[in-house]
């Protein structure tokens, strides 16, 4: 059963592999599952395979050793956290650069020059910008969130204008708004 | 089941038993979640920086109680000691915690004179409080798994801070940081597996006693090279750490700050404890791939820094050729040169968080994290002499600590009578050459940033950077300077350490104690429906650990 058990693992760790070499990013999220489906097999094939032996004392022995179990359990629980956590920054790289791919995190397209937050995929989650502030400002308000989207559209109306010049409005026209 | 006897709050001497080494861990970890709750700005920095100021108190107290040789060992839970799990304080977990207690001291003050709406609102300082928990318990827990656990909460919470703020560039270096990082977690989790195959425990120090039983095997040194390329990686050892230069810089500077400062060196201390205290018995092949890596990674890191232009993507590089030298350091193998690698360790760690606090406020004040400014002597002669003190740390000239630290490392080389003297002159060259190098690159940043006059129509507007936005900095120079002043005490320290490791029985009777490790008989009484059973429970080379509990 060792033997079936190694080649499975191999195989899920090699389609795991294969798939993180992906330049797509959901392949690269969906092959490290496939590796760390791998480890956790190879987890119980290393801590001993046995059938008809479960680990309840009511029943009587043999046993099977329960305590790698509880070692896939842990690493379950930590591999479904972490995947949650690169989807998240999956969505974000998509919403910030209109792409699902690893050129979306490309230097090149910081180069653009009209734009230097890239192409927003979608308008309605502008990324952030982080203010430059000495003060402390309280959260934004409602107020703030709907320039922020009115930014990101001013953003896309003024794409074609020359280096810079959309980013100045843009700024202009919210410091007015402030004002 | 037993009632757990009360956990002991008594002082920790004579006896071993003491709850002191879960309290960095359990004081972060519930103050980071205390921090998400919905505080004003004031309150949330208040509590972080008196909760970093008690975690220094309490690593501090650590020390002290190890200082005499105590390993301070507390069972979680009042699990017996190789079935649960322990955390573990001996003379080198201690320093090891008051160095994260000190940097992160640092990062939070400085988060806290520079305010960052944005960063904040999605709780900068309850990460920073669960990163230091998941550091704090990599040094501190004495189970394999569980150190894989303590990496999770660490990684986990040093990729929301890589990426928060969603900057392109925070997404393109986090998204490598993560991507690398998972796996060298996945490799670790199934070395941990196989680990507890072939021995039948986790428990650090029960690993040392059966792997001594076991004596030299191949399965083994397989094994422990496995954890070497894991924590090589995590500690961005040459070919496993590109990672790092790009994925500091991308960062706030508070969190480049720690993160520069301590996370690497979390891989280094596994790498210690694996090597001295675990995996003793074959330890040539583990010294020799540390060497080649080493060099290898100080030359890599010393030609970065001369590549670079701006002020922290330059810092990077000399934390991965600090990191060189830790683990050229561990390769020499004699207990002198562990020593020297302990006081470079110290050295490093906080000259890295002042340099990153220095180039914080630097880039601050001119507004550009270039370092071609020119002309900043005459304006902030203040900072001019902070950097050089930390300049001359990072290069290793006297009269400061990195060089007595370098020195101490490359007379161990030199002292070193093993069968690996050719690798290890390979990595004295190394270490000198990179030494070289890194001045090269630090007078770099003196003639770009200090030096000269700025051109008349290139004169720089500097923004104030008021006193209290300056003072982490200062406070990290000092410590900086410290290490020098106070050479002597602490190079004794670094020495108890490393004598301490020297001796693995120590570590393992100070976590199981003197008598040989006992199977407990399966339950019998209290369990109604199962009244009696034979005590196959436990095949003869597998010991049943009892329950695993995990943050």
């Amino acid at each position: 059963m060792e033997t079936i058990f190694a080649f499975v693992i191999a195989i899920l760790v090699g389609v795991g592999v294969f798939m993180l070499l992906s330049r797509v990013i959901v392949r690269v999220v969906i092959g490290l599952s496939f590796i760390s489906y791998g480890v956790n097999l190879a987890i119980l094939t290393a801590g001993g395979l046995r059938q008809d032996s479960p680990p309840l004392l009511s029943e009587p022995a043999p046993y099977v050793d329960p305590l790698p179990q509880a070692l896939i359990l842990t690493a379950i629980v930590i591999g479904f956290a972490t995947t949650a956590l690169l989807l998240t920054v999956a969505i974000r790289a998509y919403q910030v650069a209109g792409h699902d791919d690893v050129a979306a995190f490309g230097d090149n397209l910081a180069d653009d020059p009209s734009n230097p937050d890239g192409n927003q995929a979608d308008s309605s989650h502008p990324s952030p910008d982080i203010p430059d502030t000495e003060a402390f400002e309280p959260a934004p308000g409602s107020n703030e969130m709907l320039l922020l989207r009115a930014r990101s559209e001013l953003r896309r109306t003024f794409q074609d204008t020359p280096l810079g010049t959309a980013q100045d409005q843009t700024d202009n026209q919210v410091q007015k708004e402030n004002l | 089941m037993t009632v757990p006897d009360p956990i002991q709050l008594s002082w920790p001497l004579p006896g071993t038993e003491s709850a002191l080494p879960a309290a960095p861990v359990i004081l972060a970890l519930g103050t980071g979640l205390l921090l998400m709750l919905p505080l004003s700005r004031a309150a949330r920095s208040a509590l972080s920086i008196g909760v970093t100021l008690l975690m220094t108190v309490l690593s501090a107290l650590l020390v002290w109680s190890t200082g005499d040789g105590t390993v301070l060992s507390h069972t979680m839970g009042a699990w017996a000691a190789p079935f649960g799990i322990v955390l573990v304080a001996d003379r080198l977990s201690a320093w090891m915690s008051l160095l994260t207690s000190v940097s992160l001291l640092m990062t939070v003050l400085y988060s806290a004179a520079f305010p960052d709406r944005v960063r904040e609102q999605y709780h900068l300082f309850a990460l920073l409080q669960l990163l230091a928990a998941g550091v704090q318990l990599s040094f501190l827990t004495g189970d394999l798994f569980n150190l894989f656990v303590a990496f999770e909460v660490m990684l986990v919470a040093s990729y929301a801070l890589t990426v928060l703020g969603s900057t392109r560039e925070q997404l393109r270096e986090g998204f490598r940081y993560i991507v690398m990082n998972l796996v060298a977690s996945a490799l670790l989790v199934a070395t941990c597996g196989m680990i507890y195959g072939l021995l039948g425990t986790l428990n650090m120090a029960h690993l040392a006693q059966r792997a001594t039983e076991l004596g030299p095997s191949h399965y083994v040194s397989a094994f422990s090279t496995l954890l070497l390329i894991v924590f090589a990686s995590k500690s961005a050892q040459f070919p496993l750490g590109f990672w790092l230069p790009g994925t500091y810089p991308a960062v706030p500077v508070a969190v480049g700050a720690f993160f520069g400062a301590i996370l690497t060196k979390v891989g280094i201390y596994a790498l210690i404890r694996t090597f001295s205290t675990m995996f003793t018995q074959e330890p040539l092949i583990a010294q020799t791939t540390l060497l080649i890596l080493g060099s290898a990674t100080m030359l890599f890191g010393a030609l970065g820094l001369v590549s670079q232009r701006e002020w922290r993507r330059i810092l990077s590089f000399a934390v991965v050729t600090s990191v060189g030298y830790m683990a050229f350091g561990l390769g020499i193998g004699t207990p002198e040169a562990l020593d020297a690698t302990l006081f470079y360790m110290t050295v490093s760690v906080l000259v890295t968080s002042a340099m990153f606090l220095l180039a914080g406020i630097a880039e601050k004040a001119t507004g550009t994290s270039y370092i071609t400014v020119r002309g900043m002597l005459e304006h902030r002669p203040l900072w001019a002499a902070a950097f050089m003190l930390g300049a001359l740390t990072i290069a290793g000239l006297p009269p400061t600590g990195g060089f007595i630290a370098k020195f101490a490392l490359v007379q161990a080389g030199f002292a070193a009578s093993s069968p690996l003297t050719p690798l290890i002159y390979l990595g004295i060259l190394s270490a000198l050459l990179s030494s070289l190098i890194i001045l090269y690159a630090m007078l770099n940043i003196w003639r770009g940033f200090f030096w000269g006059k700025a051109a008349k129509d290139k004169e720089v507007q500097l923004r104030p950077v008021s006193l209290r936005q300056q003072a982490p900095m200062l406070l990290a120079m000092f410590t900086v300077a410290a290490t020098a002043l106070a050479a002597g005490p602490l190079g004794g320290l670094t020495s108890r350490i490393a004598a301490q490791l020297a001796d693995p029985q120590q570590y393992i009777s100070g976590v199981l104690g003197d008598r040989p490790v006992q199977i407990p008989p399966a339950p019998t009484a209290e369990d109604p429906e199962a009244p009696d059973h034979p005590s196959s429970i436990s095949p003869a080379r597998r010991a049943p650990k009892a329950e695993e509990d995990h943050p």
